[in-house]
């Protein structure tokens, strides 16, 4: 097979791994070798459904033994197969790279025989890049679950970053949807990985000739929509896992119904990509803002409003924090304002040691004040007035009933609901209300709601 | 504001240097005035204020830059890569953050709710991100044994992405081709040179076309048809950049077989 077919194929493959990032570890270029590493991570390019690729994402191999019925590579799916060989692969990746095309290698594969020997394939090819083509660029591994531990503990000394899927929110799902799956055989790498990384860390202080561990840390990502659970299951799992396994990050993919069965939703299911988009906000509340899950959702209330956002949503129940006085707040307590993010908040805090912040000062700092405007005081001043219908037409989220025109050819210019708009918008066009009077109607009706509430 | 100078309606001329913008501080400071505007030779015919020419002083330019250098990193930052900006006025605001810095320290950077901060600020912002934007979109083809460019940045980015791109290829031979200002980033032999230069024959070799096409191939791949969203892609690579992309570019192939779907669209030079 040529090798532009192996790599279409397995990056078709890959494509549904959500991961894509290369940040978390800061490593200047030597001579002699190949690349650098940002700590912020370099995105290279972005795909036509608004994704970015960051590092060359594909499998080794799609030739898969299992047979996990969500998965596009299980088994008993007829689609084309391809195999890389380790050369082939270092080979692109650094053809690739000098052409900065990509930050990196991200590395996963179908269980090809047995996860041990999938494992070592994959070590082999790391270990090509690294000693043979003297690479020095970002590796993100996959591990593959019920691999031997010591086989995980080579490719940790190769990756920048390993990652061990946890594929569904909660052990019923796994059991139902993909029975060669055990949930100990993917937390028991987890608890490796974040053991062996702080072992590590401690050891490249004190050491001289240390290795480093995955030195960009381990992610894990699941598939939302595909199974039951709530959004206050699955943010209490995110929160358990930051906690316990110190993953740099948790990643939601929306679930693409691609085969028809009884244990799965319908084909005809659109992505939910409006609930995926709100998972990554609360994701972003808890490692960014100090939210804690239990703040966000409740027994009572297990899903987020497909309207607001998980912030305003929290502020709009807790009037009684408000308002904040910018000159005075603690930074945590700024965090909490709608509309202000961690960047804001921290040049607000810089700016307020040399001077009274007033309205001005705020905008010119670059404070972003459609919602907060409503939530803070500035020497004791409200910011500004607003009836609650005002406030409250600020706080929902735009995104939810986006329409716009996605020409596909020529002559497409009607307007339709955009893929991440909100499912009622969807379902209101397709029984044949026009796209922008649907959005209209649903935006009417969840002011209503909104305005009543508060 | 606690200036010890009064704003005069004198417009400053100077060659558009570095060391000549140095000079027009160092202007404002001996005649203890603000001008109203500081002009580089190309705008010097628009302006309405009487102005001034300040003569390039390599002497007067290097205490000012001894100057500027004792007011620590942060400032240098911010006043060297604001002045790679091409906005028009820049000097203009360099020169009032310049002369804040000096006589409030450099903590004067951390008031951002300040006027002269703020657009500094956004300045040096606006440069930096654009060339924070190159780190990702620049895309090298082989050409002989170097590797080669071409962009067409807003602001002379080249300087900030020296060091990026040095470190990453330690040992390549390289050029960035900045079109829109006519200067080239040539990196050879481990020294790097900046020249002027007119045009860059993009002539890249079968191997070179292979590779790109792998590339396409690649990008294309990973598109998730379900998720389709062009706006989102748009507004993280705005088309301004899409010329000089190689995955952006339309294949030849699908572009000849579009034509003969739509006949009526093929232009009339093409008949």
């Amino acid at each position: 097979m040529e090798l532009g077919d192996k790599l279409e194929i397995l990056a078709d493959s890959a494509k549904y791994d959500v991961a894509c990032t290369s940040s978390g570890v800061d490593r200047p270029g030597r001579h002699g070798q190949l690349g650098s590493c940002r700590l912020p991570g370099i995105c290279h390019a972005f795909t036509a459904d608004g994704r970015c690729v960051s590092l060359l994402k594909v499998l080794y191999s799609n030739v898969c033994v299992y047979d996990c019925s969500y998965c596009v590579n299980r088994r008993s799916n007829d689609r084309p197969r391809a195999t890389f060989t380790p050369r082939e692969l270092a080979e692109l990746t650094i053809g690739f790279y000098r052409r900065n095309y990509i930050e990196g290698l991200f590395l996963s594969s179908a269980v090809v025989g047995s996860p041990d020997a999938t494992m070592e394939r994959m070590i082999e090819t790391l270990r090509l890049l690294r000693e043979e083509y003297r690479f020095n660029g970002y590796i993100h591994a996959k591990t593959i679950p019920g691999a031997d531990p010591q086989l995980v503990e080579r490719l940790g000394l190769l990756a920048d970053r390993l990652s061990v899927n946890i594929e569904l929110p909660s052990e019923a799902s796994l059991t139902k949807l993909a029975p060669d799956k055990k949930r100990t055989a993917i937390l028991r790498p987890m608890g490796q990985i974040a053991a062996r990384s702080t072992q590590s860390k401690g050891e490249m202080v004190r050491y001289k000739k240390a290795q480093a561990f995955a030195p960009a840390g381990q992610s894990t990502q699941m598939i939302i929509g595909a199974s039951p659970e709530t959004d206050y299951h699955i943010m209490n799992l995110t929160e358990g896992l930051y906690k316990k396994y110190s993953l740099k990050r948790v990643f939601y993919s929306a679930y693409l119904p691609v085969v028809q069965d009884e244990r799965l939703p319908a084909l005809t299911q659109r992505p939910p990509l409006l609930r995926e988009h709100r998972l990554y906000q609360a994701d972003w509340l808890l490692r960014y803002y100090h939210f804690s899950a239990a703040e966000l959702l409740s027994r009572e209330e297990p899903n987020f409003d497909p309207y607001l956002d998980p912030k305003c949503n929290w502020a709009v129940r807790n009037p009684q924090f408000f308002p904040v006085e910018v000159n005075t707040a603690e930074e945590a307590a700024l965090l909490r304002v709608p509309g202000i993010g961690p960047k804001s908040a921290r040049r607000i805090v810089q700016a307020r040691r040399m001077q009274k912040l007033g309205m001005a000062e705020l905008k010119r700092i670059g404070v972003v004040l459609k919602r907060a405007q409503y939530f803070i005081t500035c020497n004791g001043y409200a910011a500004a007035r607003g009836t609650r219908q005002e406030i409250a037409g600020a706080l929902l989220d735009p995104h939810a009933f986006g329409v716009g025109v996605q020409q596909l050819s020529l002559d497409d210019f009607v307007p339709q609901a955009l893929p991440d708009a909100a499912p009622q918008v969807h379902q209101l066009a397709e029984q044949g209300v026009p796209v922008p009077e649907a959005a209209r109607l649903v935006r009417e009706e969840a002011l209503t709601c909104l305005t009543r509430r508060m | 504001m606690s200036y010890t100078a009064h704003v005069t309606d004198i417009a400053y001329r100077y060659d558009g240097s570095f060391p000549g913008f140095l000079c027009c501080i160092f202007e404002s400071y001996a005649k203890k005035e603000l001008p109203a505007a500081v002009l580089p030779p190309e705008e010097g015919q628009l302006s309405l204020f009487g102005s001034r020419d300040i003569p390039t002083d390599m002497a007067r330019a290097s205490r000012v830059a001894v100057g500027l250098a004792r007011l620590g990193g942060e400032v240098r930052k911010w006043v060297y890569s604001g002045f790679l900006s091409c906005q028009s006025g820049k000097e203009l605001i360099l020169l009032r953050l310049a002369r804040r810095c000096f006589e409030q320290g450099p903590r004067v950077l951390s008031m951002l709710g300040d006027e002269d901060v703020a657009a500094a600020f956004r300045l040096m912002r606006r440069v930096r991100s654009e060339a924070a934007t190159y780190f990702e979109l620049i895309r090298f083809e082989q050409r002989g044994s170097m590797l080669g460019t071409v962009i067409h940045p807003e602001n002379q980015v080249l300087p900030l992405l020296r060091e990026h791109f040095c470190s990453r290829l330690p040992d390549e031979d390289f050029l960035i081709f900045d079109a829109t200002h006519g200067t080239v980033l040539l990196r050879q032999r481990g020294s790097v040179q900046y020249l002027a230069m007119t045009h860059y024959e993009k002539g890249p070799s079968q191997e070179e076309q292979d590779w790109q096409a792998l590339w396409k191939r690649f990008f294309k791949a990973l598109t998730i048809e379900e998720r389709r969203n062009e706006k989102l892609q748009m507004s993280h690579v705005p088309k301004r950049y899409w010329q000089d992309l190689c995955e952006m570019q339309p294949d030849e192939v699908e572009e000849q077989q579009k034509i003969l779907e739509n006949p009526c669209q093929i232009p009339s030079n093409m008949v």
